[in-house]
């Protein structure tokens, strides 16, 4: 197991002697500190390795899909990624071909990227510079391997016929011969053959198997009206070419296939093009001819490039399943075993059709799971994850795919800028997804108010309202500390927690007995509905509005509320007091404000609490008070009711 | 000319982006301001070519580093702009062309932490409002700082000026502005009073919606709307009463700005956290003849008028909907510009204002 | 591939404890220099020093973080015998930092153990401000506080005996109604015939009170730390150990059959995964923060990560270990990180920035797959 693992060195002798003990920070990084453990019972001394100069290393996993130039990759793929998603859940009868159009987009963006990097290599300096090229290799290889993949998994090949498709991934991957063809032929000079590169182009382009455009070249050729050039373009231009529409059967065309070649061989043997010897071994590699073909593998072209070119001449209706086949043969022959690169080693397990081991073998990319996430997800919606296996138990590729988008999702999550996309990954878990957004979206840092509100829009959208309460939870904290009460409780009512908001409204009251300042009228006075969550929060409402229609000098509307707050069982124990005292207020009022029945009120409420040791030096007060205004009230409503009678 | 959305990634999340204004012509300039970067965020200055092929590749000529989320970004004339922060300090900015095609991005003068709490922690700076050189910065602090870019120091700090968050802010006339909260009260402060307090208040809804942006009709600044979390657009004539006179429910998330055209006060533009760009037109049809409005028109100003308010609309989504939140837009012309959390910004051209 | 940011602990003696807030952007630190230290992550990544004081008399043994709903709040135990609970007080002078002075209250002081405490621990938080605490002498203390805006009053729930000498405690994070509260605690008694050392207790709302349910008998060797991993909306709870070796074991409620009296359900414990790379005594677990990867860290001076694969098997997936014989000077100054070279904005400081160092590796071979 060990020979496998990586060790990574913490710099620092104290960890060394010590010991190291490490505890995670958040998703990508742990915190290692050096460490010993000590047997509680023993007696408590200085260790060994103290005093010491203990450092804390905060280790984190390095991502270079966070670097600027590569972060378009992960926005753009995201989009890409979430039209995969509404294809697959749309219905959509010919999905396949969809399917196949989202696959090249997925490539466009990584062919963007990577003009990208080149134009930024250009630019940049030193260490930059190599670690652009660093990028470029990988990205390369990932274009490289995505483009087969999709031949070989996603495209729907009519009849199997692979060739021409694997043709143009090797002509898009090497596009040397092309461009040097096109220079050629645009210059008009009479005898492209003394440009250096005119046999190479002419050979790369066979070997790529573009005929037209090794006539174009051999037309081009000083002595081309020469009859060795005159017989092979004329030959090459009868040379047949397997084309599935072309209404022949493959049978049929494998008789005019060895017609042509026998044909072409006896045009060799007899010489014909044996005064050019450049063209002889054109015509020669045309007909598969061994020692030619032994010739070519010296050349410096990758083997699959060579297979390529092989197949085209040899066995043109090769049929995907049979490529490994002919690739391990092809990887035998130009001796490739022993330096097998890891990219090789992926192409020759696409060509086996091996999924798993591709899979395997792309995890190990150092592009942090962006590469595996994404086209293994392209290839459960295209059916290949189905029956496959792996060390000889069944792969399911459900979650095969939902554990590389957990990983990818989670990374982003894990970047303090990329969150949102990390969610959308999330989203398309279908088993362990939500439940992996509840731990990771209360984690994220909140900042500012906006950044909190959008976190919490996410959590709203996922229908997750402990997790809103839990954010809006610690806001409210947050704004205490801040000294802001008044926002503490905005989001106190956000939180919808009717206890929790008690306890700020609680805050409001004992800072008013502290100060005799009611703070936050602003917020107070626009509670609405909202203060009915909490009992506290609307004795604290209606509190306020006492306070609001006696600044007002409506004395009556005061006294009602006052009235009906000690009438409530919603005035807390240490309120009371301050309730009755106000009480003294309006009961001595010099207009009669409190009729008798609401003094009686007040006199019942008073007798409950007279035991309240905060009220002992004023009840007599109150009492007075009560009486004097009872005796007020009494005579009034007498007068007023023999008005009426 | 075919309506075109052209799209480019940035690898930043885009909080602002506004043209920078040519006095004489279309503008091919213009900024965008990040959030939410793990160490640093940036102003960009962009400008763009038309190619042949008419697609149009937006490049960066300067990038000025900036600390803190950026809230807000408004041009004051051409060559200067004012920025705000989540870590509550404003910048005056200055864009001096250095030669041909360069430029030069400085800082004139800077606010520094004039939004914080009491216990010294950074309130953000959520927006501000300018009135030619006159400012009016609001915050998660409550607090109303009135600036002057000629000034180095704040004119004046209304403190605790509301006790929720403060998330925007206009000027209504010179010496009065409008604030909208967290708990969707929107207050009237007139800047002469020596108070601390709004001369009037009234609610966005009944339900206490947070609002989110505000606007002013470009002829008619009495008329105001608001955008809320919610995603709806509430009207009201502030020469009638308090009372909203429409109430338009537009989007399914947060409202992120909303824009007249300034020269076809008949069309606004809207985008929302919900992914969506939308062109709003009223529907001339239902008034005279096509006719654009002017001052003298007010009996039937659509955005004021609260009879089926719904028919005198046509909506336009510009884009398909995005994934992510469009966090801001600006017009220029027949063009729009929208910054989005996906890091990309997308130029839509040849926008169908003018028949 | 992993880099570095160093943090100079300033502590006089070796750290016991590193503990980070429920958003990774504050670290606690405690030592035997009988000191805790508590460092805030600035904008820029850097880590420095907000408050530093002596908190009790012993070493210091764990520091844990509340909830943030429940206000900057830790706890900490130590081997003058009591438990502690600081909440953050930030004035309006500015301090170190362009914030305000920050200091940490003491709001409690447990003192009801005669031993070393040896752990400590806050509770879910959905159950309020719950903290359980555990002893050498073998007593597990679980306190409340009613009021979680008032922290200065605490009252002592339920005391449980568990009879061997206790070193470690976790809660089980589940945020699942159809799980009662469970805690899991270890003992580091030597006694290999006393038995199992994993105690499972459970909380029945029936009787109102914390029942043992289980013992983990396949555990005898002392256990050192303990840890419930977060539960990712799973039938089943994982319970990672610190014993010879690193242990996961598995816990799942077994159905309709639950305790007439109690009401709660017995536990089909299975050893999920067994790893003894570390070949020695492991001292301390810990889960990421969504239960995918488990660190451990033993004698052989090694953290090891452990990951599970999609067909919940468990791989080790690399080794972090100390080293101080290939420190070059040069290696430091290469090291600072990229946006130390973007241009500085004015009013930055440039020590504001978080340098990361490049570790080296000393395996040529293939990274393993993580799956």
């Amino acid at each position: 197991m060990d020979a496998t693992l990586k060790t990574f060195i913490i710099p620092n002798e104290l960890c060394r002697r010590a010991g190291i003990v490490g505890t995670w920070v958040r998703v990508n990084e742990l915190g290692v500190f050096p460490s010993q453990h000590i047997k509680t019972t023993n007696s408590d001394s200085v260790s060994l390795y103290g005093p010491s100069d203990a450092s804390v290393f905060n280790v984190r996993q390095q991502v270079v899909l966070f670097e600027p130039i590569l972060r378009k990759l992960v926005n753009e793929a995201n989009g890409i990624f979430l039209s995969v998603q509404e294809l697959m859940g749309s219905n959509v009868p010919d999905y396949k071909s969809e399917l196949l159009k989202l696959s090249r987009q997925y490539r466009s963006i990584i062919r963007a990227c990577l003009e990208n990097l080149q134009e930024e290599t250009v630019r940049a300096k030193a260490t930059y510079k190599e670690e652009l090229q660093n990028y470029i290799t990988i990205f390369y290889s990932v274009e490289c391997i995505w483009h087969l993949c999709e031949i070989l998994f996603v495209e729907n090949i009519p009849g199997g016929i692979v060739l021409p498709h694997l043709l143009e991934w090797v002509r898009f991957h090497f596009p040397k011969y092309e461009r040097n063809a096109a220079s050629l032929l645009r210059e008009d000079v009479i005898g492209a053959e003394l440009q250096p590169c005119y046999w190479e182009t002419v050979i790369g382009s066979l070997m790529q198997g573009r005929i037209e455009l090794v006539q174009a070249l051999l037309e081009v050729h000083s002595s081309a009206d020469g009859k060795p050039f005159q017989l092979a373009i004329q030959t090459l231009r009868t040379m047949p070419l397997y084309n599935i529409y072309g209404g022949i059967s493959v049978s049929e065309f494998n008789l005019k296939w060895k017609h042509w070649v026998l044909d072409t061989q006896s045009k060799i043997e007899a010489k014909m093009f044996s005064s050019e010897r450049h063209l002889n071994l054109v015509m020669r590699l045309a007909v598969g001819d061994e020692v030619a073909w032994g010739e070519m593998q010296t050349h410096r072209e990758p083997w699959y490039a060579f297979l390529a070119a092989s197949l085209f001449f040899k066995e043109p209706t090769v049929k995907a399943f049979e490529l490994g086949q002919f690739a391990r043969q092809c990887i035998a022959k130009v001796g490739g075993a022993v330096k097998m690169r890891h990219l090789d080693q992926v192409l020759l397990a696409s060509m086996e059709l091996d999924i798993i081991q591709v899979i395997k073998e792309i995890q190990q990319m150092s592009e942090n799971g962006w590469f595996v996430s994404h086209l293994v997800d392209l290839l459960y919606h295209a059916g290949r994850l189905e029956g496959l296996y792996s060390d000889e138990t069944k792969v399911i590729g459900s979650r095969l795919r939902e554990s590389f988008l957990l990983d990818y999702g989670t990374l982003l999550m894990g970047h303090h800028s990329l969150w949102q996309v990390g969610l959308n990954y999330l989203d398309h878990c279908p088993t362990e997804g939500l439940s992996t957004i509840e731990l990771l979206l209360p984690a994220l840092p909140l900042k500012s108010e906006a950044r909190t509100q959008k976190i919490i829009r996410e959590a709203h959208k996922r229908d997750m309202p402990q997790i809103v309460q839990s954010i809006c939870k610690v806001h409210t904290m947050d704004s205490i500390s801040k000294g802001r009460l008044g926002n503490a409780l905005t989001w106190g009512l956000k939180s919808q927690d009717g206890g929790f908001t008690s306890l700020i409204a609680d805050k409001f009251l004992r800072k008013y007995k502290e100060t005799g300042v009611l703070l936050n009228e602003d917020l107070l006075d626009n509670l609405g509905s909202s203060m009915l969550i909490s009992d506290r929060l609307i004795f604290l409402g209606k509190y306020f509005e006492f306070h609001k229609e006696y600044r007002l000098k409506n004395y009556k509307e005061a006294a009602n509320i006052l009235i009906s707050l000690l009438a409530s069982k919603l005035t807390p124990r240490y309120f009371w007091d301050t309730l009755l005292c106000d009480a003294i207020n309006l009961l001595e009022n010099n207009v009669m404000v409190i009729s008798s029945t609401d003094t009686y009120t007040l006199l019942h409420s008073l007798e409950e609490k007279c035991e309240l040791p905060e009220l002992k030096d004023k009840i007599d007060l109150i009492r007075l008070g009560a009486a004097r205004n009872l005796s007020r009230a009494l005579l009034y409503e007498m007068q007023l009711d023999k008005k009426y009678t | 000319m075919v309506q075109n959305v052209h799209g480019t990634y940035i690898s930043e999340k885009i909080n602002k982006i506004r043209w920078r204004p040519d006095a004489f012509s279309y503008s091919y300039a213009f900024v965008t301001g990040s959030w939410d970067n793990d160490s640093q965020n940036s102003i960009k200055l962009w400008r763009f070519e038309e190619g042949d092929d008419m697609d149009i590749f937006p490049f960066t000529i300067q990038s000025f580093p900036f600390q803190g989320d950026i809230t807000e970004i408004k041009f004051i004339n051409p060559d200067f702009c004012v920025a705000s922060s989540s870590i509550g300090s404003l910048s005056y900015l200055k864009f001096t062309t250095v030669h041909k095609g360069d430029t030069q991005i400085t800082q004139e003068n800077r606010w520094e932490k004039i939004h914080k709490f009491k216990n010294n922690d950074n309130s953000s700076c959520t927006g501000f409002a300018s009135y030619n050189n006159d400012i009016a910065s609001v915050g998660e602090d409550g607090c109303i700082n009135l600036l002057n870019v000629e000034h180095k120091n704040v004119i004046r700090s209304l403190n605790e000026a509301d006790s929720s968050c403060l998330n925007c802010v206009t000027f209504l006339k010179h010496s009065e502005i409008l604030t909208g909260n967290s708990r969707g009260q929107m207050k009237i402060w007139d800047l002469r009073s020596e108070d601390v307090k709004p001369c009037s208040t009234f609610m966005l809804s009944p339900d206490q919606v947070a609002s989110t942006c505000l606007t002013y009709h470009p002829t008619q600044r009495h008329i105001v709307i608001a955008g809320d979390e919610e995603g709806s657009l509430t009207v009201w004539d502030l020469r009638q009463n308090t009372f909203p006179v429409n109430l338009l429910s537009a989007h399914s998330e947060s409202v992120a700005e909303i824009q007249f055209h300034p020269d076809h006060p008949d069309q606004m533009f809207s985008c929302s956290f919900s992914g969506e760009l939308w062109h709003w037109i009223t529907n001339k049809s239902s008034f005279h003849g096509g006719k654009l409005l002017d001052v003298s028109e007010v009996e039937i100003n659509p955005w004021s008028s609260t009879d089926q308010a719904k028919n005198k609309f046509e909506v336009f989504m510009l884009m398909p909907k995005l994934h992510k939140p469009i966090n801001s837009i600006d017009l220029n012309y027949n063009r729009v510009l929208c910054g989005c959390d996906n890091e990309a910004l997308y130029l839509i051209d040849n926008i169908n204002i003018y028949n | 591939m992993f880099e570095a940011q160093e943090v100079n602990a300033e502590h006089k003696d070796l750290i016991h404890d590193v503990a980070y807030d429920f958003y990774g952007e504050r670290m606690a630190t405690c030592s035997s220099d009988q000191y805790v230290k508590v460092w805030d992550q600035n904008s820029e990544g850097k880590w420095n020093l907000t408050s530093s004081w002596k908190a009790h008399s012993g070493s210091v043994w764990k520091v844990t973080w509340a909830h943030p709903e429940f206000g900057q709040v830790l706890a900490t135990c130590s081997f003058d015998r009591t438990a502690a609970v600081w909440e953050e007080l930030v004035g309006e002078t500015p301090g170190p930092g362009e914030r305000g002075t920050r200091h940490w209250v003491r709001r409690t002081n447990l003192v009801d153990s005669r031993t070393s405490v040896t752990d400590v621990k806050f509770g879910p938080r959905t159950q309020g401000l719950q903290l359980a605490t555990c002893s050498a002498d073998g007593v597990i203390r679980i306190y409340e506080a009613p009021d979680v805006m008032n922290l200065s009053q605490w009252t002592l729930q339920h005391e449980i005996q568990c009879k061997l000498s206790c070193s470690c405690l976790t809660w089980n994070p589940s945020l699942s109604k159809n799980h009662p509260l469970m805690l899991a605690v270890g003992s580091d008694d030597t006694n290999l015939s006393a038995g199992g050392k994993v105690f499972i207790y459970e909380y029945s709302d029936n009787i109102r009170r914390w029942i043992k349910t289980d013992t983990i008998a396949s555990v005898t060797d002392p256990v050192h730390d303990i840890a419930f991993s977060p539960n990712l909306g799973r039938s089943f709870h994982l319970l990672a150990i610190a014993t010879k070796d690193v242990r996961i074991i598995s816990l799942a409620p077994i159905p309709d059959n639950a305790n007439t009296q109690s009401g709660l359900n017995k536990l089909d414990i299975q050893t999920a995964a067994q790893f003894d790379d570390h070949g020695c005594m492991v001292w301390r677990v810990c889960w990421n923060i969504t239960g995918t990867i488990l660190a451990s860290s033993g004698d052989d001076g090694c953290v090891r990560m452990f990951k599970m694969n999609y067909i919940n098997a468990w791989k080790p997936v690399a080794v972090l270990k100390g080293d101080g014989s290939h420190i070059s000077n040069e290696g430091h100054r290469s090291s600072v990180s990229s946006a130390a070279s973007l241009p500085t904005p004015p009013m930055a400081a440039v020590s504001q920035t978080a340098r990361y160092i490049k570790l080296g590796t000393i395996s040529q071979s293939r990274e393993a797959p993580w799956h």
